[in-house]
């Protein structure tokens, strides 16, 4: 495990580490088991990849060296050799094969989640987030999604006007929220404030499209839902009438 | 001859037929688009300098993200490649012109209405399209981009897309009928083969990218409602029209670029390209592959784990003939004797940054780990590594290579020399920087940015200004060797490189005469 993380932070950090301040970042800070499983299945694809990026750097650079014009030696006559061509064929093609097992059974566990605590929807606006939770009737928009802890979180995503994507970095989670469709994501996340944001062009306003997850215990879970329940079986109803005019929600968004 | 008659030498060209100075003219109006993408690069990086922006409107930064990405894509990198295509390939193949050097006119001046219309699109009410160069339903539909900038877009694709289309079959009907005598296919020069496999690429590919502008066309005037949810359409089917042509359009960019590279690293090692037979399959087998693998733009779209798993799979599988050629290139220098001229300078520089595009390619088949980079700056990162150090370097490589051929006179190799650097230094800052910050979450087509990423994003920008230095000094050279007066005596073989290779454009005049040779060469 060490050793993998060195591998390839040092081939990433160093530039890098001279600019980086992340606070959402997948490669560093995944908190959901499928985003650890992602980060996993990156470090094993970039260690297998790792030496098909340095070995033509390198020989490129000791040819440039060994073979200059300068030192006057005669070039050399082959132009092929089937062994080696083979050999160039078959190596790449086994080690992407090692690439994608890790990488389909991680897909696996992204698409297969398991029994599910809490269902959200999910409802992409120019230029704002809708949730809904449909079991205990409350909906609220613009404002960040509330979850409990360590329990799983299943998320049905679709979209009233153009194709957004809901994209939290530490959760290992970005799925296009299509209209006309439903699709489904899942996370299951420790308490914390999370980061997120829209992921697919949707309009001018694109860049400001925020994600803010909050994870909090069951009490404090249980506590906002009452807070919600109690505040708003109306509001949460004209927030529904309200979603088929796109200029409210503009407003809202902005308001 | 420029000095001379400078209105008799424009009418020529207005008027020409002749696949030579179409050739020409398609590299100079590149070269020209090239400066107004790059100026709109410049809108964005300084936009990106600080985080909350502040240099243009969020709608203004769309139309510039997507009008810097149309016009660097089919206004410069495709008509460039298309312009050394145009001049290289009858000669290589020892052919007096074009099949169709009417239609080949034609394909060229279809790009100047085009060009106008993108431009202008600009200065209508509403400004151009801003969905980005992909142009996604329904964002670019009637009901959210009701201005005529969409339209114009469409019709730039319509323009665009006749002349590639047109351009390919004069392409395959020459490359198939036109060889000299003795040239069979497998005896065709590499550069050859990268332009029959491309053609048949385009030919295959454009029209569904036609059909389906034209599907947006009229669900946005016409009533239809082919990707409108409200009307049975499915804004999902778009994406796969889209990337059906348009995944084989980013081989399309390179594989010409590809035969290039075969020719010049061959030619400045003083060895034969390693592998013929091997880089041909390559070659073949990126054009068919690349039509299996479009849904890899579609990962996080909703498509159903089975046939992700498919599409990563096909996509890991592309990656083994780009291998070969990779290999094949590394070995064609093995043991030879580098001269390291401009031309090489960039040919050895492409593969050098194009291994890293192609690996972070790899990177971006793999799904779960897609999922995380789709639509971050990690994909702008990979984009630019492909296009910029692949595409465009093997273009400036192919330019200072062939540049005495086609004029008589060589390009400055000292002005060349700071052109390379600026470039690889320039495009290093900038590009791979974007790759670091897409994996920390970065998201690509915004406006404005979190703070965190503010130090990246100036050392990214203050790699475009080398290189933008790169690029005035490019045009420049050409400007200045153009206006010198031809000198007298400029070798056939202008780099003496071709008693090894034989290939046929330097065995005529530099420049060639009309209709090339005087008489056909005999391939043995
Ligand atoms: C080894 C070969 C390559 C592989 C495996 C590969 C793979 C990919 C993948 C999976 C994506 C989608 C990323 C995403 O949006 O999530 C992508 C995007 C892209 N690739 Fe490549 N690629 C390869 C070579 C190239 C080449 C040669 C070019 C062009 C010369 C190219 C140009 C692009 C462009 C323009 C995009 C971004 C499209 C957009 O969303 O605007 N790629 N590539
Ligand atoms: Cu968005
Ligand atoms: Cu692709």
């Amino acid at each position: 495990m060490l050793k993998k993380h060195l591998t390839w932070s040092a081939l990433l950090l160093l530039p890098a580490a001279l600019f980086a301040d992340p606070v959402t970042s997948w490669v560093f800070d995944p908190v959901t088991p499928v985003a650890q499983e992602v980060r996993d299945t990156f470090q094993i694809m970039l260690g297998l990849t790792l030496p098909f990026l340095l070995l033509p750097q390198v020989l490129l650079v000791y040819a440039i060296w060994k073979f200059n014009a300068k030192r006057g030696h005669k070039p050399a006559t082959f132009h092929d050799n089937v062994k080696l061509e083979i050999v160039w064929t078959v190596i790449p093609a086994l080690v992407l094969v090692a690439i994608s097992i890790p990488a389909f059974s991680t897909l696996k566990k992204i698409e297969v989640p398991p029994k599910s605590d809490l269902v959200v929807e999910v409802i992409g606006h120019q230029f704002f987030w809708e949730y809904r939770l449909p079991r205990y009737d409350v909906g609220f928009a613009n404002e960040p999604l509330v979850v409990p802890a360590d329990k799983i979180v299943t998320l049905n995503l679709t979209s009233v006007d153009v194709i957004h994507a809901w994209w939290v970095p530490s959760f290992g989670v970005k799925q296009d929220a299509n209209p006309g469709r439903i699709t489904h994501a899942w996370f299951k996340a420790p308490a914390g404030k999370y980061k997120g944001q829209c992921a697919e062009l949707c309009g001018p306003l694109h860049g400001e499209m925020y994600i803010d997850v909050i994870v909090v215990s069951d009490d404090e879970f249980g506590q906002w839902l009452e807070k919600k329940m109690n505040a708003a079986a109306a509001p949460a109803d004209s927030l529904h009438s309200e979603m088929l005019e796109p200029e409210a929600e503009m407003e809202a968004a902005h308001g | 001859m420029a000095e001379a008659k400078p209105k008799s030498l424009l009418l020529r060209y207005l008027s020409s037929t002749d696949h030579k100075e179409i050739g020409i003219m398609y590299l100079i109006f590149a070269l020209v688009m090239g400066i107004v993408g790059g100026f709109l690069a410049g809108v964005l990086r300084m936009q990106l300098w600080e985080s909350s922006g502040g240099v243009v409107s969020p709608e203004l930064y769309n139309q510039v993200v997507t009008m810097h990405a149309t016009i660097m894509i089919f206004f410069v990198i495709i008509p460039a490649m298309a312009g050394f295509g145009n001049y290289l390939v009858p000669i290589m193949i020892g052919a007096r012109d074009m099949a169709f050097p009417k239609l080949n006119a034609f394909s060229f001046w279809l790009l100047i209405p085009a060009a106008l219309i993108g431009i202008a699109s600009f200065f209508v009410e509403g400004g151009a399209a801003g969905g980005g160069w992909t142009s996604y339903q329904p964002l670019t539909s009637a009901q959210y981009s009701g201005t005529p900038g969409v339209d114009m877009w469409i019709f730039v694709v319509h323009l665009t897309g006749a002349s590639s289309i047109l351009g390919a079959i004069n392409f395959i009907v020459t490359i198939l009928n036109m060889r000299a005598p003795g040239m069979n296919l497998m005896k065709m020069p590499l550069y050859a083969w990268a332009w029959l496999t491309n053609a048949f690429m385009i030919l295959v590919g454009t029209p569904v990218l036609a059909g389906a502008v034209t599907m947006v066309l009229f669900d946005r005037h016409f009533g239809t409602g082919f990707f409108r949810p409200s009307e049975g359409g499915d804004p999902v089917l778009y994406q796969h029209l889209f990337w059906f042509y348009s995944h084989p359009a980013v081989y399309i960019m390179i594989v010409p670029g590809f035969g290039a590279i075969s020719h010049i690293v061959a030619a400045f090692s003083r060895k034969r390209v390693f592998g013929y037979t091997g880089m041909v399959y390559a070659i073949a087998a990126i054009g068919f592959l690349g039509f299996m693998v479009w849904a890899h733009h579609m990962f996080t779209t909703g498509l159903s784990p089975w046939v992700r798993a498919f599409f990563a799979f096909m996509t890991m599988l592309i990656a083994v003939p780009t291998g070969v050629k990779i290999f094949s290139w590394l070995a064609t220098i093995w043991g030879g004797t580098i001269r390291f001229t401009v031309a090489m300078k960039f040919a050895l520089g492409m593969i050098s940054l194009f291994v890293i595009g192609g690996i972070g390619g790899v990177w971006l088949g793999n799904v779960p780990v897609d999922i995380q980079l789709h639509d971050s700056y990690f994909v702008v990162g990979h984009l630019h590594y492909v296009l910029f150090g692949g595409s465009v370097m093997s273009l400036l490589a192919a330019a200072y290579f062939w540049f005495p051929k086609m004029t008589g006179k060589f390009l400055s190799e000292k002005i060349g020399n700071i052109v390379f650097w600026c470039m690889f230094v320039g495009m290093s800052m900038t590009f791979f920087m974007m790759h670091w910050a897409g994996m920390q979450g970065m998201a690509r087509r915004t406006y404005i940015y979190r703070p965190e990423f503010e130090a990246l994003n100036k050392f990214m920008s203050f790699g475009y200004v080398f290189m933008l230095i790169g690029g005035i000094l490019f045009v420049w050279n050409v400007y200045q060797t153009i206006r010198q007066p031809l000198a007298a005596g400029t070798k056939d073989d202008a780099w003496e490189v071709n008693d090894i290779q034989g290939s046929l454009e330097w065995m005529t005049s530099s420049p060639p005469p009309k209709e090339n040779f005087k008489t056909i060469p005999v391939v043995a």
